[in-house]
Formats: structure tokens, C-alpha cells, sequence
């Protein structure tokens, strides 16, 4: 006879749909029914209990182990990344439901073989939820039922987060601009021979301030590509790294266009007020004061 | 002259540029701060909510403390096992619910229901007598009382809401004996207290001699690592943590994610810091090379007119950090206020709180980061050679 894995005691089968925490496994022989039922094994409680397909395991409701049912693994899966459970094991299972109900019914309960936690509906019009919630509470009050994506609700834990780093965001520019306007004082202070000469040689104030505006113009949005484009290379490593801490598949950094847009329509106008402020006591000098040393 | 004297007249010469500098320092300073204070916030605040329902030691027959899971049964002869072990002062079993809650006012689903004994005094009364006597009294949360309209002496009725599927719980009424708040409430948690008895009753159960969780309070000799392990001795098959033990799982795990992401941010303001100070001082000493070669040929030796230059990277970056900490203080209340509105959040909260080594690692990483970035400038200014620079200055 095959050794046959047993998980270890801390698996409840309450876990088998949710995360669970796992000790190491225990391997031990157990008895092998005919024709055991197949199960599928997320990657996660796969690595943790050396499991790969075609073995056969035992899952049991009770921390002992007793009263367990033996499984073929049939398959290894990787658990769709939740980030509401992002520090959780996924040590998961997927049984047929009648077999995890023939594991976790309560045999002194009449009702558990034929109870659930959760039905998951799927409308032919998903436009019709609304009314479709409404006639299901008319109908079985005490039911909670709900919409998986409410764009009304406004209050999620994501929600928080977004304005979270849109805060950093904001004091992030503003200390950006601070540096972009020391950078071009410094600049606008260097060239005020420079803008001498060119007013000795007949430019116009609009003229000089148009060449101002440019080029702040274009060192913010090359900044700004530049920032989005690092952005990019550096995204796959944040994710990496994520993902090796929390064991997911999660994606945690993306750089969008619609973010890479704001990023650049952000720092242009910053750039070219930070141009003409800079300048603006050397737009405003005559050209003796400009060119006096 | 001192070097300091120096380098504060260096920067008082271009009031603009210093300004603008120290306004960047005071941006990524706060941030920097803010970062600081997040890593280790969650942690200290959860602990002194822990810390503040006097029980430091949480006993239930599950391997995550966290978690749902079986119930404890025999808890009558546990609670005896426990307040005879000489290390535990007192022992409280807990229930957890979920009622209907009604009064003529309103009807409310899913309420949060707790029965524990009148020894359990983790929550704070705000009104009324507070006192849980019997099987029919119950006190409620300020978010309860307000929905149903309760005061203390008002009647509520409640009905179990089974776990297990649709069953016919009885309603039962109960009167307010009291408004109370409790520290691991959300801002929007409606939450009732009674007396096991009571729950018992509310819930429509019959099983009189379980609890989901048994919290023990230690005595102030022995602490709450040698309860732990007394408990673990007299009942190896339950699972007995003490609120450090809490700490450790949760530092591990659920507030992992804000510590990284403050380390995260950390580095990036830091590296920002670093090349704000560098650009500016960069700029400034190639500005000045006439200047630094003229005091050289006066006889300031390399070393003085290097530490001329580090001084006013210290300068610039000591004035923006000693004013990025009230910046960064203002900043962490409105941060804080954000990520506090995430649902299911206990009310009492935070994500930064503020500790003095948070000061001083905050002050001592940027007058490091100030000294770094002061390094190429101050080389420039060390390998000027003055003959030629003042040459170069005079014939251009």
C-alpha cells in the first residue's frame, strides 16, 4: 500500500474554504475508501503539506482527526488573489459540496446536511440586481443577500487606502515643487546676464518669457516621463517583492495610463509656474539693472 | 568667524534658494516622520487597547487566537482549574453573537451580542447604573442606543440570529441597564453586553457550559508569560496567549503590510532628501568657486572651508527637520483620520502614534542623509585648486 499523507491536526475543515493555518504535515497511514472523491489543492497548502496530484489525503472536521474522509488530489490550483485576505495561508481545498457537507455536517443537526454558507447567483440581466434583491427580501426575510460590486459604496477599506496615497501624493509634489523651484531660482539667477544681452539685442519681455515658459514646460513633462517611465521598470519589483512576502498573486503596484496621464498633466502646469515664478524678478528687471555687476 | 557663523551667512546671502530648500526639507521631513511613526503605530495603539481591558491573557480552544473556531466546553470546571493556579488573578469566559435587536423605535439586524460576567469590565460606562444583573439586562454602545432610540430603563427586545441556518429563536426582552463604550468597537459597531445567563436566553441556547473565549487576567508578580504557561500545563488541549504573544501574530501578519509600506516610503523620502540637499549644495559650491578659492588663498585651510559646507547642509537640513515635526504631526492626524474611516476598524485605533524614538530616529536620519549629500560638494570645494580658479574668476 502507498503512503498515504495525512494533513496534520491543526487543518478544520472550516478552512478548506477559507485560509487556514497549517502545521507540518503528519504523514500516517490511513485507511483508502474505494474510488475516492477528487479534490483540488490550492498551490499554497500544496507546498506546505508536500502534496501533488494523484495522491490520496485524509480531511477531517475534527482537530483529531476523527471520523475522516479519504480524497484523490486531482489538481493544484492558485487561489484567486484576495486582497481582503492578503496576510491569510491560503490552505485551501475544493471539494464537490455534497462531499464537504458529508465531512462537516453536524449528524445531530437535522438542518446542516442541507445547509450552506453562501449561494452565489449570477443574473441573466445584471441590470436587474436591484429588483432582484428586493423581491428575494420579500420573499425570505432574514436572508442577507447583497451586490459583489456596489460602485455606490464609497466607504470600502480600498477606498481609504486610494485617498491614503493620494495624500502621500499630494505632499510628495509639493515637496517636489519646492525642490523644482530652488533648482530653477538657481537657474533664473545664472542667466541673468544672459537675458541682458538678449534684451540688449531687441528680445521682447513676451519673447523671453515665452522661452521661460517652454522651458519649464519641458523639463516638467520630461520629468514626469521620466518619473513614469522608472515607475514602470521598478513596478515588477514592488510586485515581486510583494508577492514573495504574502505569498500571492496579487498585483499590488500598476502603473495605468489613465495614472501615467494625471502624472504628467500634474507636473506640467507645476513646472511652468515653478519657470516663471523663478523668474519672474529677472522678466520684470530692466536690462541695465540685468546686465550691471 | 565660526564655520557655523559661516555657512549661516552663506545661506542668508540667497534668502530665496535656502528657503526654498528648507520648504523641501520640511515636505519629505514630514513625510519621513509620518513614515516613522506609522511603523510601528498600529502595534503600540492595539496594545494599549489590549492593555486597557486589564486581561492579558486570552484562552480559547482554537490554534489562531484570531480566528473562528470550536467552542470551549466545560468551562465551569476550567474557570475553576484557572483561578486556582496561583499565577492567575481572575478568569472571565466570553460569548460572541449576532442578535435582532428592536425596540418601538426601530428594528436592527445583525447587532453584536457578548455575554460574559459582571467581573468583565472591558468596557467604560458612559450612562446609566451599568449594572448587569440576571438574566434581562443588557447594556448597549452609544451607536445602539442612538439607532433605537434607548436610554437607560428603556426595553429592548432581542432574538438570536443562529449561525447554523433559518431557526425560530424566540424574542426576549431585556432593559438598559446602561450605555457603554467599548474599546475594540468600529465607529459604526452596534454592540450589546449581557451576562452569560442573558446571552443564553437572547440566543435561545440550552448549552449552558461553553465560551468562546476565556479571558484571564495575571497577577502583577508572576506576569503573563508564566500564566500562559501554568494554563498550558493544567489544560494542554486549549490554547492560552498572552496579549505580547497577540502582538507578535499580529505584527506578523495583519499590520505587516503598513510596516513595509512605511519602510517603503522611508527610503524614497530619504533618497529624496538626499538629492534635494546634494543638487542644492552641488549647485551652490560651483557658484562660488571664486569665492571658496579667494577665502583658500586667505589662508582657510581644506578642512575649515569643508566644514563650512557641511555645516550648511546641516543648517539646511536642521531647520527643515526641527519644522517638518509639527509639519509632519499635522499631516499624521490627517492621515490617520483616513485610514481610520476603512470599515470594521475598532474606533480607538490608530495608525500613528507618536513614541520619542520616533523624534530622534526621524532627527537622525537626516542629519545623516544632510552629511551624505554633503560629501561630493564638500569634495569639489576640497580638490579646488586656488591659483587657477582665481585666475579663471578674474580673466572671465
Amino acid at each position: 500500500m502507498s503512503r498515504i499523507p495525512r494533513i496534520g491536526r491543526r487543518v478544520a475543515l472550516a478552512a478548506l474554504l477559507l485560509a487556514a493555518t497549517v502545521s507540518s504535515p503528519q504523514r500516517a497511514r490511513a485507511a483508502v475508501t474505494s474510488d475516492p472523491q477528487p479534490i483540488l489543492v490550492s498551490r499554497q497548502l500544496a507546498e506546505a503539506a508536500r502534496l501533488s496530484a494523484g495522491e490520496i489525503v485524509t480531511l477531517s472536521a475534527d482537530p483529531k482527526g476523527a471520523g475522516g474522509r479519504t480524497f484523490r488530489v486531482v489538481g493544484i490550483y492558485e487561489p484567486t488573489p484576495d486582497p481582503m485576505r492578503l496576510t491569510a495561508r491560503r490552505l485551501e481545498a475544493r471539494l464537490h459540496l455534497p462531499d464537504l457537507l458529508s465531512i462537516v455536517a453536524d449528524p445531530s443537526d437535522p438542518l446542516s446536511a442541507d445547509s450552506v454558507s453562501s449561494i452565489n447567483v449570477a443574473l441573466r440581466d445584471p441590470g436587474d440586481a436591484d429588483r432582484f434583491l428586493r423581491d428575494l427580501a420579500a420573499r425570505m426575510p432574514g436572508l442577507y443577500a447583497g451586490k459583489t460590486h456596489d460602485s455606490r459604496n464609497g466607504s470600502g477599506p480600498f477606498v481609504a487606502i486610494e485617498r491614503f496615497h493620494l495624500a502621500i501624493s499630494l505632499v510628495t509634489v509639493l515637496g517636489s515643487t519646492a525642490f523644482l523651484l530652488a533648482l530653477m531660482v538657481i537657474r533664473a539667477d545664472e542667466r541673468r546676464e544672459t537675458v541682458g544681452i538678449l534684451r540688449l539685442l531687441g528680445f521682447s519681455r513676451r519673447r523671453v518669457l515665452s522661452e521661460v515658459l517652454l522651458e519649464g514646460l519641458f523639463i516638467a513633462v520630461s520629468g514626469a516621463v521620466f518619473g513614469v517611465l522608472f515607475a514602470v521598470a521598478t513596478e515588477g519589483a514592488v510586485n515581486r517583492l510583494f508577492q514573495w512576502r504574502y505569498d500571492t498573486a496579487l498585483v499590488f503596484v500598476r502603473v495605468t495610463p489613465a495614472i501615467a496621464a494625471r502624472c504628467v498633466a500634474v507636473a506640467a502646469p507645476l513646472g511652468v509656474l515653478a519657470g516663471v515664478l523663478a523668474s519672474w524678478t529677472v522678466l520684470r528687471s530692466d536690462i541695465v539693472a540685468l546686465l550691471r555687476r | 568667524m565660526s564655520s557655523i557663523a559661516f555657512a549661516w551667512r552663506g545661506l542668508a546671502r540667497q534668502p530665496a534658494r535656502a528657503l526654498l530648500g528648507i520648504a523641501g526639507i520640511v515636505a519629505v521631513g514630514a513625510l519621513l516622520f509620518d513614515m516613522l511613526l506609522l511603523s510601528r503605530g498600529l502595534l503600540l495603539s492595539f496594545r494599549d487597547l489590549l492593555r486597557e481591558t486589564g486581561f492579558d491573557v486570552r484562552v480559547t480552544a482554537r490554534p489562531d487566537p484570531i480566528s473562528a473556531g470550536p467552542q470551549i466546553a466545560g468551562v465551569a470546571s476550567l474557570l475553576d482549574a484557572l483561578r486556582a493556579l496561583p499565577e492567575v488573578r481572575g478568569a472571565v469566559p466570553v460569548r460572541f453573537g449576532k442578535v435582532e435587536a428592536s425596540s418601538p423605535a426601530d428594528r436592527v439586524h445583525g447587532a453584536f451580542l457578548v455575554g460574559s460576567e459582571a467581573a468583565d469590565r472591558t468596557w467604560t460606562l458612559l450612562e446609566g447604573p451599568g449594572l448587569l444583573e440576571g438574566n434581562a439586562a443588557v447594556l448597549v454602545n452609544r451607536n445602539l442606543a442612538s439607532r433605537l432610540r434607548l436610554t437607560p430603563g428603556s426595553r429592548i427586545r432581542l432574538r438570536g440570529i443562529s449561525s447554523r441556518g433559518v431557526e425560530a429563536i424566540p424574542e426576549t426582552v431585556f432593559r438598559v441597564a446602561g450605555i457603554v463604550s467599548s474599546p475594540f468597537d468600529s465607529a459604526d459597531a452596534l454592540t450589546a453586553i449581557t451576562t452569560l445567563a442573558g446571552f443564553r436566553r437572547a440566543c435561545g441556547e440550552t448549552r449552558g457550559d461553553v465560551a468562546d473565549l476565556v479571558l484571564v487576567a495575571s497577577t502583577p508578580d508572576s506576569g503573563a508569560a508564566a500564566a500562559v504557561a501554568a494554563i498550558r500545563r493544567v489544560r494542554p488541549d486549549l490554547n492560552a496567549y498572552s496579549n505580547d504573544q497577540m502582538l507578535e501574530r499580529f505584527e506578523r501578519t495583519d499590520f505587516a503590510y503598513f510596516r513595509q509600506i512605511s519602510r517603503l516610503l522611508s527610503t524614497i523620502t530619504l533618497s529624496f532628501a538626499f538629492l534635494l540637499v546634494a543638487t542644492l549644495l552641488t549647485v551652490s559650491v560651483n557658484q562660488r568657486f571664486a569665492e571658496l578659492a579667494a577665502l583658500r588663498a586667505l589662508g582657510f585651510a581644506r578642512s575649515r572651508v569643508v566644514g563650512i559646507l557641511l555645516c550648511e547642509s546641516l543648517l539646511l537640513v536642521g531647520i527643515g527637520a526641527a519644522l517638518s515635526l509639527p509639519a509632519g504631526a499635522l499631516l499624521a492626524n490627517r492621515l490617520d483620520t483616513i485610514l481610520r474611516s476603512m470599515p470594521g476598524l475598532p474606533e480607538r485605533l490608530h495608525f500613528f502614534v507618536f513614541e520619542p524614538r520616533s523624534v530622534a530616529m526621524h532627527l537622525a536620519l537626516l542629519a545623516s542623509t544632510g552629511l551624505l549629500a554633503a560629501l561630493y560638494p564638500a569634495y569639489l570645494a576640497f580638490r579646488l585648486p586656488i591659483a587657477a580658479t582665481l585666475r579663471r574668476e578674474t580673466v572671465s
